[in-house]
Formats: structure tokens, sequence, C-alpha cells
């Protein structure tokens, strides 16, 4: 029993429980040690480690170590350690409880050895993010939680009966690669597990609700939906032909939203999706490089897109907008969030020496080395509209572009610094030393990065991609407008949907309650006096007192018939 | 940007095409790498193209007034 306190997943949320009894100036300094307990638990945990308990007749499997766990649930550690730190100036009890308990279960599913548990976990995920969007109390981000909500309680439903379903058909619950097949559970499994990967056209909840989120909530979110999918998908659908493709594919739409969207948080959403294209396509692959890649990438984006989070939402702080159209000429305000923001920016690109470069060569290599070349082809397309959008367009039309921009900027938090340097640091670090992740990786293939093919490779296409963007730069500039997805179909169905599915089916228990009403009015009425109806030869009303002595002896003796026949057959 | 600034960029590119002629022995395993200073064109072309398909679609598809859906 002692052994279940000892789970990541658990310490985090019972540190979210035991923070709600602090006293507010204790509070966001006791949020720190809990990532710090959960990461010590994480690392020192062997191999093979598990912890079971038993729910009715099923062994679950609470809590199993490997070295594909193992690494995921280091960086989850780790990020939850800097998000807290960003926003360790937030008074908000409802928003420090709702991280931890989002960190906590992302934490959960990677530990999950039995689909039981991970299932609980997934939906205390969806749960607890939601509150990071609501927490900003205004009415866009009320509606788009809403919807984030609703989609993924959609997700989790799905994932729970693939679950059961392939329960049924298996007899196990064991979280373990499945074999390409189609089958319903599976199917459902994949499409629920898909949903929080943000694969398209799944993906509108993300693009919708993380701009929305308050400025520290993003960072966390920015982390551990996608990236727990990520390692869901490897663990369980790893090899399955279908990923390459989607994950291609929204590799280059993140990337063409990102260069339409005008709002800077936005084309950091739609990047994720874009970013975790590369790992779903890597996951689809399923070598054991790919698959290491796909790790990797996932470890290193969740470094620099926190970073990048972060220093956008730095500005947003600052300056109280994100829209590009009001920003511009930052450079001489915010130089250091400008420095900070450029590493993210850069590693994201994946130029040599920051960590993206490390993991990223290393997905589009294993494409290459599975010579799928087309996907390969499709994936460095994307990196070139990833330098475009992150690397160039978003920092010029932030920090440079205009140069008499008069816009206010607020003095930020020094936690908010210290938050984005550790994130900085540890994306150069491993960007200089990626032998410092390489050796957590969970599969065996040996992998280095610094070739003079990369760097040919890597700097070519950067070089010209900067060509480009500076010649059609002013094609790029920021203006007032919001870029429709696949999320219209149901944002506009809304009051189509509200008339058949709310008010048809209020109108509906409406006209039911009325008939049960008159049907009872009516029976009240005759079965008040039977007599005038059973017995229809007479006019004269039938009262209890008028009846005769032997009557009345009949009757009792009926009554005390079925009293004693309800006693001795009804008890 | 200042003209040292394009210098810069115009040495590194130089150097990486010398890497390219001189050091890449890899010719066989994709069959681009037969076309020299393949990446720069790629970078340059998708770049081009990715401003402009986006802006094609923006243009004509997605975008819309900031108060669409209020």
């Amino acid at each position: 029993m002692i052994e279940l306190l000892t789970i990541p997943g658990v310490i985090l949320i019972i540190g979210a429980v035991l923070l709600a009894l602090l006293p507010e100036k204790f509070r966001s300094s006791a949020f720190l040690l809990f990532p710090i307990a959960a990461l010590a638990f994480v690392i020192t945990r062997p191999d093979g480690y598990s912890v079971t308990a038993s729910l009715g007749n099923f062994e679950l499997i609470v809590m199993e170590v490997d070295a594909l766990s193992r690494v995921f649930g280091i960086i989850f550690a780790i990020t939850a350690f800097v998000a807290g730190t960003y926003a360790w100036h937030i008074k908000d009890l409802g928003q420090q409880v709702n991280a931890l308990v989002y960190a906590g279960s992302a934490l959960g599913v990677t530990f999950a050895g039995d689909l039981l548990t991970l299932i609980i976990f997934w939906e205390l995920m969806a749960v607890s993010s939601t509150w990071l969007i609501w927490a900003n109390r205004n009415e866009a981000s009320d509606k788009a939680g809403m919807r984030y909500l609703i989609y993924h309680v959609l997700g989790g439903g799905l994932l729970l009966g693939g679950i059961l379903w392939h329960y049924m058909d298996t007899g196990s619950l064991l979280v373990e690669s499945l074999a390409q097949e189609y089958t319903i559970g599976n199917v459902m499994m994949l499409i629920g597990v898909s949903i929080n990967a943000a694969v398209i056209p799944l993906h509108t909840w993300l693009a919708d609700a993380y701009p929305k989120a308050t400025v520290t909530g993003a960072v966390f979110m920015s982390a551990f939906t996608t990236k727990s999918a990520v390692y869901v998908l490897i663990r369980v659908f790893p090899g399955w032909e279908l990923l390459i493709w989607f994950g291609a594919a929204m590799a280059i739409y993140g990337v063409v939203y990102a260069v339409i969207c005008k709002d800077i948080r936005e084309i950091l959403a739609y990047h994720i999706i874009s970013q975790v294209g590369f790992m779903v396509c890597g996951i689809g692959i399923g070598t054991d490089l790919a698959l290491n890649g796909a790790t990797a990438h996932a470890y290193s984006h969740i470094l620099y897109k926190s970073l990048l989070f972060m220093s956008t939402g730095a500005v947003l702080y600052a300056t109280g907008t994100s829209k590009l159209v009001h920003l511009g000429g930052l450079a001489k305000k915010m130089p250091y969030v400008l420095g900070l923001y450029l590493v993210g920016g850069f590693s994201i690109s994946g130029l040599p020496l920051f960590n993206g470069y490390i993991s990223k060569s290393m997905t589009i290599s294993a494409a290459g080395y599975a010579h799928n070349e087309a996907a390969m082809l499709m994936l460095l397309f994307a990196s070139v509209g990833t330098f475009l959008s992150v690397g160039l367009k978003l920092p010029y039309y932030t920090w440079f572009g205009k140069e008499d921009n008069d816009i206010e900027v607020k003095p930020l938090p020094k936690n908010m610094y210290i938050g984005m340097g550790m994130a900085a640091f540890a994306c150069i670090f491993y960007g200089l030393y990626p032998q410092a992740l390489y050796m957590y990786l969970p599969f065996d293939a040996d992998y280095n990065p610094f070739t003079i093919y990369h760097f040919v490779e890597v700097t070519q296409i950067s070089l010209m991609t900067f060509a480009g963007f500076w010649l059609l730069r002013k094609k790029l500039a920021g203006e007032l407008i919001i870029a429709l997805d696949v999320d219209w179909f149901y944002r506009k169905a809304t009051p189509a949907a509200r008339r058949v599915f709310v008010h048809g089916v209020d109108n509906f228990y409406d006209r039911v309650e009325e008939k049960i009403w008159d049907i009872a009015g009516f029976l009240t009425k005759k079965f008040k006096n039977p007599m005038l109806w059973l017995n229809p030869f007479t006019d004269r009303k039938n009262v209890a007192s008028r009846y005769s002595p032997s009557m009345e002896v009949i009757m009792s003796f009926i009554l005390f018939t079925i009293l004693v026949f309800s006693l001795v057959y009804l008890t | 940007m200042k003209n040292w600034h394009w210098i810069i960029l115009g040495i590194l590119f130089l150097v990486t095409l010398v890497f390219e002629f001189t050091f890449l022995a890899d010719y066989d395993s994709h069959w681009w790498n037969s076309i020299p200073a393949f990446y720069a064109i790629f970078g340059f072309v998708s770049c081009i193209v990715i401003i402009y398909f986006a802006k094609f679609i923006a243009k004509n598809i997605v975008n819309r007034d900031i108060n669409y859906y209020d």
C-alpha cells in the first residue's frame, strides 16, 4: 500500500492536495518540491520495477518502469519543475493545484502498466488541463475550454470503449504493442489516442484552446497532453504504417497554418501539431532508430516548445497582446526575452548545436534509412516551414519590423526569467552534448548527428529559407484575422446541433411530461370511485358508509385474505 | 540586415558547398544526392512555395474577420 504513494504521478497528485492546505506564501515554493521528488523516484527505480494493486477481479499494474517510460517520466518531471518556476508568481490556487494534477496524471499515464490505470490518468489529464484554460476567466476562454473538454471526453470515451473491446477480444489489459490489425477495438483506441496526439483532422482542439489558456497554463499544456499521447503511440502502435502518412501530413499542415496565423501563441500551437507530426511519422516507420528518434524528438520538443511558450507568454504578460499586428520593435525593450526566444526558435528549427538538431535529424534520417524518401522529403519540407514561421516570421514581427512602436512594456517577474533560462540552458546543453539524452533512449540504435552530411543539409536549407523569407517577408506581416480550420464544422454547427440535441430533447420531454400528467389526472378521477363504471346498471352513487353489514364483512374478508397472502408469499 | 551579415551568410554557404563537393561520400543513398546543392535549391523553393501556398489558401479559403464566430 505504501508503495502506491511512491508512484511519481501519485506524488504530484498528493502534492496538489497538500498544496491546497498550505498558506499562500509557501504554496509556489512547495509546488516545486513535488516534481523534484517525482524525478528522484523516476531516476532511481530500476528497469522492470513494478507496483501492483487489485481492483475487484482485476490485478492492476499501476506502475511499471522500463527505458521508454523512464525517459518520458524524466522529461515530464523536469518540465513540471521548470514550468512551476516560471509560474512561481501566480497566486491562483485553482491553477496551481490543477497544473500539478495535470503533470501528475501525465506521469501516471507514462508509468501505467495496464490500460485501466492508463484511462483513469488519461481522463484526469483532460479535466485538470481544462482548468488551465478556464482560469483565464473571459468569455473566449470559457467557450474554448468547453469545446476542449467535450473533445477530450469524446476521445477518452473512444479510448475506454476501445480498451473494453480489446479486453473482450484478447482478455488482456496490458499496455503492450499491438500487431497492425484494424479490429474495431484497436481502431477505437487508435482514434482515442490520436485525438490527444492532435492527429489531423482531429487536431482542432489544440489550436483552438492553447492560445486562450493562461500565460503559465499554456506552458504546461504544450508539454503534457500531446506528448503523453505520443508515448502511448510509441508503446502501443509502433510501426503502424498509416501513421507515417498522417504524421508527414500533420507536419506540413501545421507549418502552413503557422505561416497563415497572426497570433504568436496560435503560431506555436499549430507548430505543436507539426512537430508531433515528425514523431507520429517516426512511430509509423517503426524501426529502432525511428522510435528512438520519436522519443528523442518528444524530449527535445518539450524543452524548446515550453521555452517558446514561456517567452511568447512573457511578451503577452508584458504588453497585454499576442497579435503580431500590435507587436513589433520590442528588441530594445525586451532584449533578454528575444535572446531566450531565439534559443527556442533555433532549436525547433533544428539548427546545429541546439537540441532540435540532435533529435529532428534522427527522425528524418530514420525515414531515409528506411528508404521512405517521400516521407523524408515531406519532413524536410515541413522543417523549412518551421524555420520560416517560428525561427523567422514570429521573432521578426515581434521584436523587429517596426521601430516606432510605442507599446507599453510591463516588467517581468524574476522567476519568469529563471524558468526560461533553465529551459534555454537545457536546449543548448543537449545540443552540445547529445549523449546525455541518447543514453536514456529505449531502443538499440547508434546514431551520430554531427556528420558533414547533416551539417551541409541543415545549413543549406536554413540559409536558403532565410533568403526566401527576406525576399518575401512583407507577405507575412500581421493582420487582424482568424484562420478557419476544420473546427468550422462543429463551431458553425453549434446552433443547429443545439436545436436538435438540446431544444429537441427538451421539447420531447416537455410533451411526455404533459401527457403523463394528463393520464395521471384522468386515472385518479376514474379510480376515486370505480363502482361508478364497474356497475353501470345503477345511477346510485356507491358510498362506503351506505354499504350493508354483509357487504362490509365480505370486503374485510377480501382485504384480510390479500394481507395474509402477501405476508406468506411476498416476504 | 547589414552588409556584413550577408557576407557571413555567403561565406557559410560557400563552406557548405566546399564540404559537399570535397568530403561527401554518401552519393548513393538518395536519388537527389547526385544533384549539386540540392538542399539549397530545395530549401529556397520550399520556402517560396510555402509562403505563396499559405498566402493563397489564406486569401481564398480560411481568412475571416476576427469576430467571425461571435
